[in-house]
């Protein structure tokens, strides 16, 4: 026989408005739905009942009531994304569910090995904690039926497995049917409270008296009544997202909210066995622009601290123009790589801890001031540009490396203006704010030029001296202009 | 396996992981923890190389002395054994067009403008410690820029580096750094321009360098007390 289990979230609207807030939940607090022509309270916490607030009330009834009563604006961002992690969640523990409607997710149980109630036990609790680590409260029932599994689900605290149908089934009242007010009102005046107690009445002289509507919701008790199941896979979108009341204007509270979001996305991966490769920030402004920053994790991860950090380093240099009123964090997950260090080994130890402290130096000193340096492939002098490091891509192993030839040059940047005199085509006198002094050795002049095709032209004619105290420098002249280059050392 | 090679691989071993016991006998003949630069005075002179978990300062009071000579030594060998080096540039001196490809491959360059900017950057990077060979260069920038580094700034660098296993060289112009545990002093010597013809190894071979190791001499003041 097959077996099916629902998960059911309930009250899922608000619990997906308060996922990013879990003690919340222990506040009065009531979800509107702005989109209804009439926007009454559709969901409510317990303290929020507790006070006498229900559904259907207006906000302003319900602030009547309760003094201390937070409303909230139902989010079809949050609950798409609370969906998403109820199928994810679900699709790790079976490959056969269904998105059977918001909040409610269907698996089927075939081939998955539970056999005894103690292994369904453990399976639907490990669902139960799984989805509690993130923040999501639910119930799961286990039944021959879809239907089944879905009452059960419903009626579950927070698990129950059904092995008695006719027994489960006539203790259930008759409202979880969910017939038309009609039918309800009728069973209502007939005294019939519980679906055992309707049951009893017949079923033919049920359908005689309450028409076709009452036989098909009847059917849905039936253990034989199955139906094959929908099948989805979920959508490998890992996003968290949130538009704030109150406009953030400083990177304390938004990194508050970020903190969380990464929480949630690493617990979510963590849930599936996956880990972090990139994450991708949006930052909605008051004036409707968008800030939007891609990080690549170098080595890719699920670990809270790491994640965090590399935002937080990023966030502590960006400035906007406007307030940000919105929120968006997405990860894109991978399989987790593991790397065993060697004794001989010369690539990075921590590449997480590396990038971040590149981000730092790049921020102390600028994007064009820290990198891997790449000589350009011109004659003309000091051109180059800095890549990003990337050590990790590097074989082990000696390397080959040329013995040099000659003293190392030590450049200014930019080129020291100098006064030199010539005798003839020899520099004999040198004068500037760096190097001063009678020219007593000389080498040169070398010529060079490039460019000449474009409006990059240069030109430049170069000399090697050593000056009366020993100093052996480099300068140029360029049109009637002398610099020193640098100096030998 | 040759004793040389059990020899080697116990250093390996100990430069790793330096709490680690490898035996009775290194109670009594315990290596330094060292880097072989391959520069023959050096890695005499210092018991077999710069130390790890150390400051080392070279000390470079003329111009033309040799300093980047030897920066660019210490660089090359580190690079041939595929290290990774971050070079904080105090002044944006460097003349990365004469680097070796292999060599520019294996380089983290940070260009600073002020010795202030410097000395955040080596801040930063000691405490990755993701790079094994970390030389701080001071040499160009201005000795009013130097003499405002603190004392402290180099005892909190000695602090982060006893933690691990890095290499720190600081390049100065003068003495400055206290805490130096290997000083080397390149002393004055005049060149002319056909040095720069010559092989840099032989030019290297050719430093007059004056070489002070703290280490040594904490041992041997530990080993007087204890024969007193």
């Amino acid at each position: 026989m097959d077996t099916f289990a629902a998960i059911f979230v309930p009250d899922f609207a608000l619990q997906a408005v308060l996922r990013q807030e879990a003690e919340s939940c222990s506040k009065s607090i009531a979800l509107v739905d702005p989109s209804l022509p009439k926007p009454n309270i559709i969901q409510l916490t317990s303290p929020a009942r507790a006070q006498g607030v229900i559904e259907g009330l207006t906000a302003s009834q319900a602030m009547a009531r309760s003094a201390e009563l937070r409303i909230l604006s139902r989010s079809l961002a949050q609950e798409q994304a609370a969906m998403d992690i109820l199928l994810q969640t679900a699709y790790a523990f079976s490959p056969s569910i269904e998105n059977s409607a918001p909040g409610v997710c269907t698996l089927e149980l075939k081939g998955l090995g539970l056999d005894g109630e103690s292994a369904l036990q453990d399976w639907a609790a490990q669902i139960v904690a799984a989805l509690e680590t993130l923040s999501l409260r639910v119930r799961i029932g286990v039944a021959s039926t879809p239907s089944l599994a879905l009452l059960a689900a419903k009626a579950a605290r927070p698990t129950l497995i059904v092995r008695d149908v006719d027994a489960f089934v006539s203790a259930l009242p008759v409202d979880v049917l969910e017939p038309s007010p009609s039918i309800l009102d009728i069973l209502e005046r007939w005294g019939v409270q519980t679906i055992g107690e309707l049951l009893n009445l017949g079923r033919t002289e049920l359908a005689d008296r309450l028409g076709p509507e009452i036989v098909s919701l009847l059917r849905r008790l039936s253990p034989h009544a199955s139906r094959p199941l929908k099948l989805v896979a979920p959508r490998q979108t890992f996003a968290e997202q949130v538009e704030f009341e109150v406009e953030i204007e400083t990177a304390e509270p938004l990194l508050f909210v970020l903190r969380r979001f990464v929480e949630q996305l690493a617990r979510r991966l963590d849930v599936i066995h996956l880990v972090v490769a990139q994450l991708h920030l949006q930052l909605k402004l008051g004036s409707g622009a968008v800030y939007e920053h891609h990080f690549r994790i170098p080595a890719p991860t699920a670990d809270v601290n790491t994640l965090f950090r590399t935002l937080q380093t990023h966030l502590e240099s960006v400035r906007t123009e406007t307030a940000i009123v919105g929120l968006t964090l997405e990860a894109t997950p991978c399989l987790p790589q593991t790397h065993q260090f060697g004794l001989f080994e010369t690539t990075l130890r921590d590449p997480n801890q590396f990038a971040e402290t590149l981000a730092c130096l790049t921020a102390l000193c600028g994007s064009d001031r820290v990198g891997t340096p790449v000589v350009a492939s011109t004659h003309r002098p000091d051109v180059f540009s800095l890549r990003s490091p990337q050590f990790d891509a590097q074989a082990s192993g000696a390397a080959h490396v040329d013995a040099a030839i000659g003293l190392a040059l030590r450049r200014f940047r930019p080129a020291i203006p100098a006064t030199v005199e010539f005798r003839g085509e020899r520099p004999a006198l040198l004068r500037s704010s760096s190097v001063n002094g009678a020219v007593v050795e000389v080498r040169g002049p070398y010529r060079s030029s490039g460019d000449w095709w474009d409006r990059q032209v240069w030109t430049r004619e170069e000399w090697d001296v050593q000056t009366a105290d020993g100093t052996l420098c480099r300068i140029f002249r360029t049109g009637t202009e002398c610099f020193v280059e640098g100096v030998y050392d | 396996m040759s004793t040389a090679r059990v020899i080697q691989l116990r250093q390996l071993l100990r430069e790793k992981i330096p709490q680690a016991r490898l035996g009775l006998d290194e109670l009594t003949a315990r290596p330094l923890n060292s880097w072989a630069t391959g520069i023959a005075q050096l890695d005499d002179s210092l018991h077999g190389g710069l130390p790890r978990g150390a400051l080392t300062e070279i000390i470079a009071p003329q111009r033309s002395s040799g300093s980047a000579l030897l920066r660019n030594a210490l660089v090359a060998r580190a690079a041939a054994e595929r290290q990774i080096v971050a070079y904080i540039d105090g002044h944006d001196s460097l003349d990365v067009t004469a680097l070796e490809p292999a060599v520019v491959e294996r380089l983290l360059w940070v260009r600073c403008r002020t010795a202030e900017e410097a000395l955040k950057a080596g801040d930063l990077i000691l405490r990755d410690r993701n790079v094994p060979l970390v030389i701080l260069d001071l040499v160009s920038n201005p000795t009013m820029e130097l003499r405002r580094i603190g004392a402290t700034t180099w005892f909190r660098f000695q602090r982060i580096l006893e933690m691990g296993s890095t290499v720190c060289v600081v390049l100065t112009p003068e003495p400055r750094v206290s805490p130096a545990q290997a000083r080397i002093t390149i002393r004055p010597q005049r060149r002319n321009l056909a040095a720069l013809d010559r092989e840099s190894v032989e030019l290297i071979s050719e430093l007059k360098l004056e070489v002070s190791d703290a280490r040594r001499l904490q041992e041997t003041n530990e080993q007087l007390q204890s024969l007193a």
